[in-house]
């Protein structure tokens, strides 16, 4: 499928996008070192980043429409290792969550990162027919249906945090793939006034455990709450955030949050609090601003691409990530719950980083070819 | 757009998806800005403080010395496990108190109680959960560190006390400061926080500030565990000063030594030098351990030790010879007849009144133990004549009394260096109750007021203070423990904190209080005490050749004539110094209930004169008695 690299293709290659991740790769490799000196786990994220440029390269190189067009093996192919993880022997189980594959030499990874990537294809070759009018509700269902499989095994494992980084996939191609309006209003109503109403009925019936509560009031008002207890890991990442002030904390005694063990995963979720801590405001604020670049970059992307299907998929993956940074740094700023969700292109992880890289080679696919029909 | 856009606007909607992106950035961009900016000191001291740790280094506590040197309380290191709030996260003290006091040997109940004590106060650091912890006990806490990172081992000092409760009432002992008490003033002024160990009775008490130096610390940094990582900065402890006291550990043994082999084994023996006030010993039996207090008071053996002594009878935390009254029997005579020959009710040239046999006062018949004529003061002290002093004291009447006892400061406490002394109660504060009940005082009344049975009750200390400083002619020094608070470091020193002497806390008191006795009246009531011993008199059996004994028996009624059998027989008193006419030494015993004074106090005393005699004389003692036995022959070693 590499078999043609045009000579224009390197010219066509998105250089910025690519320098952009790497960049925020080893930007983020510098703080995993920071929150755990003693560990090897930058080492091992210098060299996931290496597979993830191979892996980046060759999408890219590839024809995305091929691939999409065989999707749905790559989707049960990802079911498959959905299934697998399951299994107790080939499932690794982590924190009560059986949720990684233990592979010898490599380690661990985690398949749901990489299913991410086979449900974005799968998406968009369904929806990225050309059509005429709007959805019909059928479209809606089998939509929903290829997202329900996968988050169906994933919440077996449970992973719940997981899931949510699924749903923006979907709501993204629906809305691209010309859901009426009012669908997408009714729904932002609906759960506008539902989210709180189900939170206030699931609190009196006790369907939302103490624990959950906790978690909740800690975002409300972290002075008050439960700070030793569920509202533990928010409130010691607000103070991580926080003792950064603008130009990161004062390190001279040596000790920081997350060398003292006060920050709980500091290398993986809350890799952007040891950031924060040692950037400071201005060091989050240029991280923000790589993201933000990046992003744009797909959806300049997107909007270059020739087909719909090279749309939908490089927003699909817009979409994803968009709301797994945000989920991810909305909880270490204690805006959000604790969910443990990595972030993208920062937190240590081989699956997160090879997927991310492997989607945003999808995305430099569709540009290469943006000119080719 | 490259290709067909027929559905919708799909420009509109990339245009969408593309503002949501860079909102939803920009709004983690405004929480930054207010997590690091707005509030970032905040939550920097925060941090700071959850990673600093002040872990308390116990200052030791100063050493207390006898007057010739011999260590009585120190301290020795002992390990003990601490609970630190600040590694509790949020738990509940009460949900550890089982599996502490299932792994450690504890009561649960005295646990929880400590537990809910202390850690009910705002201001505690650390909870003390097991004292003298054992190999065993330690090695528990570092097994589960993880389980329990808030527990710690530290090394603490505990307090030793002599054995057999040797001086227990004078030096007292330590305990940790109680909540009711941090909520008073005094101690709010001393800077203790829950847990701190002060001294709670004697000496230990009275002499607190100087004993328990100041605490240092080290400053620490420890990961979420509370383990530690690193150290800031230490403050080293600054010690207690030592403490030398004026007790002769010799006399001090021969004293309790005399009163457990005393027949009711309940008593007292003070001696002090009369020229200074020094106490040379202080014994009251029966006594304590104070190591219970020091050491067991935390388990459920020691409360209910604590429990027994409280409940005791014979209640053996009482000092009695500061805490306990008694009627002073005839040893009341003393300071009447000094009263009587200066007020002028008598004369040295015609000092002699009417024994009688006793006296009627109206239709009521007081009568004297003997028949002695008409004696004259000396001989009256001699033979201990009720019928001359109760004619003494209507010629004095209630208020010559009364003065005597202003003069003789025997209507108020003594001033000693010890803590809840009680005055001694004189008959003018006997009439404000009869006052109260609308019943007069009547000459009759007088009369009991003179012979020391009904209307007065003297502390032993009280007494002993009066009649030494009648013996060395009318200067009435504050009996004290006190010889020399140590300085501690050396004078060119910045730590240098420096020692000082005995200062009678109420700074108004003259010390000592001179009473002016003319010479020629002071030479008479001596030359009656001298006759006491050396004359034939009431304390004859106890007579000593070159060393002449001066004292005055008494003979305390507990209940009416006649009745003064078993538990209720008279309290038996003997006041004395020596040698007579140039006083080294004064001496009171008491023994409760045992009869007549010549009879068993004044052999204790004597007892104990031969040990100082022995002592100053480098030779054996001229008559020395034969002592009962000896129950411990050794000085007892603190270390």
């Amino acid at each position: 499928m590499v078999a043609r690299i045009p000579k224009k293709g390197l010219r066509d290659f998105d250089w910025l996008l690519a320098l952009l991740a790497i960049g925020i790769v080893c930007f983020g490799t510098v703080q995993i070192r920071h929150a755990q000196p003693t560990e090897a786990y930058w080492v091992k994220q210098l060299i996931g980043l290496g597979i993830a440029v191979v892996a980046m390269l060759l999408v890219a190189f590839s024809d995305y429409r091929k691939l999409i067009n065989i999707a749905p093996a790559f989707y049960v192919f990802g079911l498959l290792l959905l299934v697998l993880v399951l299994i107790p022997g080939i499932g690794l189980k982590i924190n009560g969550q059986r949720a990684w594959i233990r592979v010898p030499g490599i380690g661990q990874f985690q398949p749901s990162e990489f299913v991410k990537v086979t449900t974005a294809m799968m998406l968009a070759r369904y929806f990225g027919q050309r059509r005429l009018g709007a959805l019909s509700l059928k479209d809606v269902a089998v939509g929903a249906l290829i997202l329900a499989l996968p988050i169906a095994l994933i919440l077996l494992e449970p992973d719940v945090g997981s899931v949510l980084t699924y749903l923006p996939i979907l709501i993204t191609v629906l809305f691209l793939s010309a859901i009426k309006l009012r669908y997408v209003v009714a729904a932002v109503v609906l759960s506008v006034v539902f989210l709180p109403l189900a939170y206030w009925v699931g609190v009196k019936t006790n369907f939302v455990k103490n624990y959950q509560q906790e978690r909740i009031n800690v975002i409300l008002d972290p002075e008050k709450a439960d700070r030793r207890g569920f509202g533990y890991n928010t409130w010691q990442s607000i103070l991580t955030v926080g003792e950064g002030g603008l130009w990161g904390a004062d390190r001279t005694s040596g000790h920081s949050q997350s060398s003292l063990k006060f920050l709980p995963e500091p290398h993986t979720d809350f890799i952007f609090a040891v950031t924060a801590g040692n950037a400071g405001f201005i060091g989050c604020i240029l991280t923000l601003f790589a993201y933000a670049l990046l992003l744009s970059r797909l959806i300049v992307g997107a909007k270059r691409a020739p087909d719909r299907m090279g749309m939908l998929v490089i927003m699909a993956i817009v979409g994803g990530l968009t709301c797994q940074i945000f989920i991810n740094i909305g909880m270490e700023l204690g805006l959000l719950p604790v969910i443990g969700v990595p972030l993208p292109l920062m937190s240590a992880g081989l699956a997160s980083l090879i997927a991310t890289f492997i989607a945003i080679g999808f995305a430099m696919s569709v540009q290469l070819r943006r000119f080719v029909n | 757009m490259k290709f067909e856009d027929s559905s919708q606007n799909l420009r509109m909607r990339l245009w969408f998806v593309q503002s949501a992106v860079l909102v939803m950035l920009a709004l983690l961009g405004v929480r930054l800005y207010y997590l690091q900016l707005v509030r970032g000191k905040h939550y920097a001291e925060i941090a700071q403080d959850q990673r600093i740790r002040k872990l308390p280094i116990v200052a030791p506590r100063g050493v207390i010395f006898d007057r010739d040197g011999h260590p009585l309380v120190d301290s020795r290191p002992i390990y003990n496990v601490i609970l630190s709030r600040e590694d509790l996260r949020g738990q509940n003290l009460s949900s550890l108190v089982n599996p502490f006091a299932d792994a450690l040997g504890l009561d649960a109940d005295i646990l929880r109680e400590r537990f809910d004590q202390i850690g009910s106060q705002p201001a505690f650091e650390s909870v003390l959960v097991k004292q003298d912890a054992t190999p065993g006990d330690i090695a528990w806490v570092e097994a589960h560190e993880l389980e329990f990172p808030e527990l710690r081992v530290e090394q603490q000092p505990q307090r030793r006390y002599p054995p057999n409760g040797l001086l227990a009432h004078v030096l007292g002992y330590v305990g940790e400061v109680g909540a009711e008490q941090l909520k008073q003033q005094t101690y709010k002024d001393k800077n203790l926080k829950p847990g701190d160990v002060i001294g709670q009775s004697g000496l230990e008490q009275a002499y607190d500030d100087y004993l328990r130096g100041r605490d240092g610390y080290r400053k620490v940094i420890v990961d979420s565990r509370g383990r530690i990582q690193d150290e800031i900065e230490t403050v080293l402890p600054q010690p207690g000063h030592d403490l030398i006291t004026t007790i002769d550990l010799d006399l001090q043994m021969a004293a309790e030594q005399q009163l457990r082999d005393s027949s009711t084994k309940r008593g007292v023996i003070v001696a002090v030098n009369p020229n200074n006030g020094e106490l040379l010993a202080l014994a009251s039996a029966p006594t304590f351990d104070p190591n219970l207090f020091s050491q067991r008071i935390g388990t459920k053996e020691g409360r209910a030790e604590y429990m027994a002594l409280l409940n005791h009878p014979d209640k053996p935390l009482i000092n009695r010879a500061i805490q306990s009254r008694y009627p002073p029997g005839s040893t009341w005579k003393i300071p009447m007849a000094i009263a009587g020959l200066q007020q002028g009710a008598i004369t040295l040239e015609h000092s002699n009144l009417a024994c009688g046999g006793g006296i009627w006062v109206g239709t009521k018949f007081t009568r004297c133990m003997g028949s002695h004529g008409s004696p004259d003061v000396g001989t009256a002290i001699v033979h201990s004549c009720d019928g001359y002093f109760y004619r003494l004291g209507l010629k004095m009447k209630l208020e010559g009394i009364s003065a005597m006892t202003e003069e003789f400061d025997l209507n108020k406490r003594t001033g000693i260096d010890l803590p809840n002394e009680v005055a001694s109660r004189t008959p003018v504060e006997f009439k404000t109750i009869l006052d109260r009940r609308n019943q007069e005082w009547k000459d009759i009344d007088t009369v009991f007021a003179s012979f020391g049975q009904v209307y007065e009750e003297m502390t032993p200390v009280s007494m002993l203070r009066t009649v030494a400083g009648i013996g060395i002619g009318g200067k009435l020094y504050i009996p004290h423990l006190l010889r020399e608070v140590k300085p501690v470091g050396a004078a060119n020193e910045a730590e240098f904190r420096a020692g000082r002497g005995f200062q009678s806390i109420d700074a108004s008191r003259p010390n000592p209080k001179i009473v002016p006795i003319p010479e020629d009246i002071h030479h008479a009531v001596v030359e009656g005490m001298w006759g006491v011993v050396n004359k034939g008199g009431t304390g004859r059996a106890i007579v000593m050749a070159g060393f002449d004994i001066a004292g005055k028996t008494g003979t305390a009624q507990v209940v009416g004539l006649g009745k003064d059998i078993g538990k209720n027989k008279d309290h038996s008193w003997f006041v004395s110094y020596a040698p007579a006419y140039k006083p080294e030494i004064a001496m009171i015993a008491l023994i409760e209930n045992s009869g007549f004074g010549g009879h068993h106090a004044a052999p204790a005393v004597r007892r104990v004169y031969d040990v100082y005699y022995r002592k100053t004389r480098k030779e054996e003692p001229p008559g020395a008695l034969p002592v009962a036995k000896r129950t411990s022959e050794a000085r007892p070693t603190v270390d």
